[in-house]
């Protein structure tokens, strides 16, 4: 759909939006919390298409996107992004999938020796490369055709994501258990890439948001020591040498998955004034939003999230139910709240769940700290 | 200690808004107080000089004003409260002159127009001062800083 097939973005709603979305960054008061389902590909399940199509037009998708966020009444910023980034930069064979974000076939690093030759590519080159280059068409239309919905994000991941990118996981995994020194040099060659791609949406943009965190890193899969030397640590050190780059300022924490053992690692990661905290599930269940304000409340922002499972497959009321107890528990954290999702809004989610979550953030998200 | 200003120094003390003389009383009182961070090699030191609406660094040689910054958030203690052990290496390059100890790379709590958040800065564990880098303060928050300006306004 080209650009004249979309209606113009409502002025009126747009402005309320983004006094909304305002406040949990500066503190400048608004009537209620701003709700953020993260929504990527499900934008696209909104004007009949389909993950794979959304992928493949990253000017469409993020016109599907701006066009989701006023009929959600969300978050107003068009974001388009997916997991699986920087692998073809190196060589990874990226595959667009139907009913899924694009994955990765083919990994650029297969033995050892791969991780010693691996030599991460300068700004330059990765603004030359696929992703960037894709990402940018994203971007550019965002910035050309609705640019108060323009907030440039730099998808970094953390150093197991990005070293998952370029090496299997499977491998990946197993040299933690038989040569974890090797991890440690993908992991701070990870983080090198990490600052290079950074600066080059600084260099573009300006002022923009890197997001990093701990995924693939999370409790299901790695314990906490594991958790601390592959993840924490250098993405710390990345999010320094970013920073120190002048490459931020903002620094959104995703640590999705289980991270009961170490999200207090994360309470003293580098942070600017622009830092927002996400952590998906303690366990098996949602991280529960009053945990995540009392340990990092008086320190940043922080991202309460409904569970992702329930947002695709469980029913409006559970949605509500979930959203109301989150919001009510986090709307006024000192330092600013966001209602979300625990991840990216599942492609096929039923819009009625994205609407209920929306639903509890207007009955129940009204701020009494202003 | 007689300082140099270079001509290029000379512009970035009008960049900033900082007069000569200002500058050489920051460094004066670094000096003789001690309460400075020295380069590992000894051969850099950072002094600072805050008042309630800016605080300044010069960052000099034995003979030569090198640089000067800036950054106009006020600088309220550390974020959480106090300083605990983090589970990373968060050594700088730099050491607290009065101290010897290395100032530790850490979060700190920020106010500017009645806002209060997070930003990098340097950390004498022994002492308690606090400094924000060249790099930080330049870019991290002056960015910071015109958000807020714009959007407390």
């Amino acid at each position: 759909m080209p650009a004249q097939d979309y209606i113009p973005i409502d002025s009126d709603w747009l402005g309320k939006a983004g006094s909304l979305w305002t406040t949990p960054w500066v503190d400048k008061p608004s009537d209620r919390v701003i709700v953020d389902p993260i929504i990527l590909s499900h934008a696209a399940t909104l004007y009949r298409k389909n993950a794979g199509y959304f992928y493949s037009n990253p000017d469409e998708a993020v016109r599907m996107v701006c066009g989701a966020c006023e009929l959600y009444d969300v978050t107003p910023v068009g974001h388009y992004l997916y997991a699986d980034y920087w692998g073809a930069d190196y060589g990874a064979e990226i595959k667009i999938q139907t009913n899924a974000p694009p994955g990765i076939t083919n990994r650029p690093i297969k033995t050892a020796e791969d991780v010693d030759n691996f030599e991460v590519l300068s700004t330059e080159d990765l603004v030359k490369g696929p992703t960037l280059t894709t990402h940018y068409k994203a971007l550019d239309t965002v910035k050309n055709e609705y640019p108060q919905m323009f907030a440039p994000i730099t998808q970094l991941g953390g150093t197991m994501e990005v070293a998952t990118n370029w090496a299997s996981i499977e491998d990946v995994f197993m040299w933690m258990i038989t040569e974890p020194e090797l991890v440690d040099k993908l992991c701070v060659k990870a983080g090198d890439h990490m600052v290079n791609a950074c600066r080059a949406t600084a260099e573009r943009y300006g002022a923009n948001v890197m997001i990093t965190g701990s995924v693939i890193a999370s409790g299901d899969l790695m314990d906490r020591e594991q958790i601390k030397r592959f993840s924490y640590q250098p993405v710390s050190r990345a999010v320094r040498k970013v920073l120190n780059a002048g490459a931020g300022p903002g620094v959104y924490y995703h640590l999705c998955g289980n991270h009961t053992d170490d999200f207090d690692l994360w309470k003293d990661a580098p942070m600017s004034p622009f830092t927002i905290v996400q952590i998906g599930y303690d366990g098996q269940n949602i991280f529960p939003t009053s945990k995540l304000v009392e340990n990092f409340g008086d320190r940043c922002t922080c991202f309460g999230t409904v569970d992702t499972k329930l947002i695709d497959r469980g029913t409006p009321a559970q949605v509500y139910a979930q959203a109301k107890e989150q919001v009510i528990a986090g709307k006024d954290s000192p330092r600013g709240f966001i209602l979300g999702t625990a991840c990216e809004c599942p492609t096929n989610a039923p819009p009625v769940n994205v609407h209920a979550l929306v639903r509890a953030a207007k009955d129940f998200g009204k701020y009494e700290k202003f | 200690m007689d300082i140099k200003i270079t001509e290029q120094a000379d512009n970035l003390l009008k960049d900033n808004g900082v007069r000569k003389e200002e500058i050489l009383d920051i460094i004066k009182n670094s000096e003789s107080s001690g309460q400075k961070l020295k380069s590992k090699d000894g051969n850099t030191c950072i002094a600072k000089g805050a008042s309630e609406n800016l605080t300044i660094y010069a960052v000099y040689s034995a003979s030569e004003l090198l640089d000067v910054y800036t950054h106009k958030m006020n600088i309220l203690g550390i974020t959480g409260g106090e300083i605990k052990p983090v589970e990373y290496d968060d050594a700088s390059d730099w050491i607290c002159a009065k101290c010897g100890e290395v100032a530790l790379e850490r979060n700190v709590d920020m106010s500017y127009l009645g806002v209060t958040r997070p930003g990098p800065g340097l950390v004498c564990a022994k002492c308690g001062e606090m400094y924000v880098s060249a790099g930080m303060a330049k870019s991290t928050l002056k960015t910071a800083e015109a958000i807020l300006e714009e959007k407390r306004a």
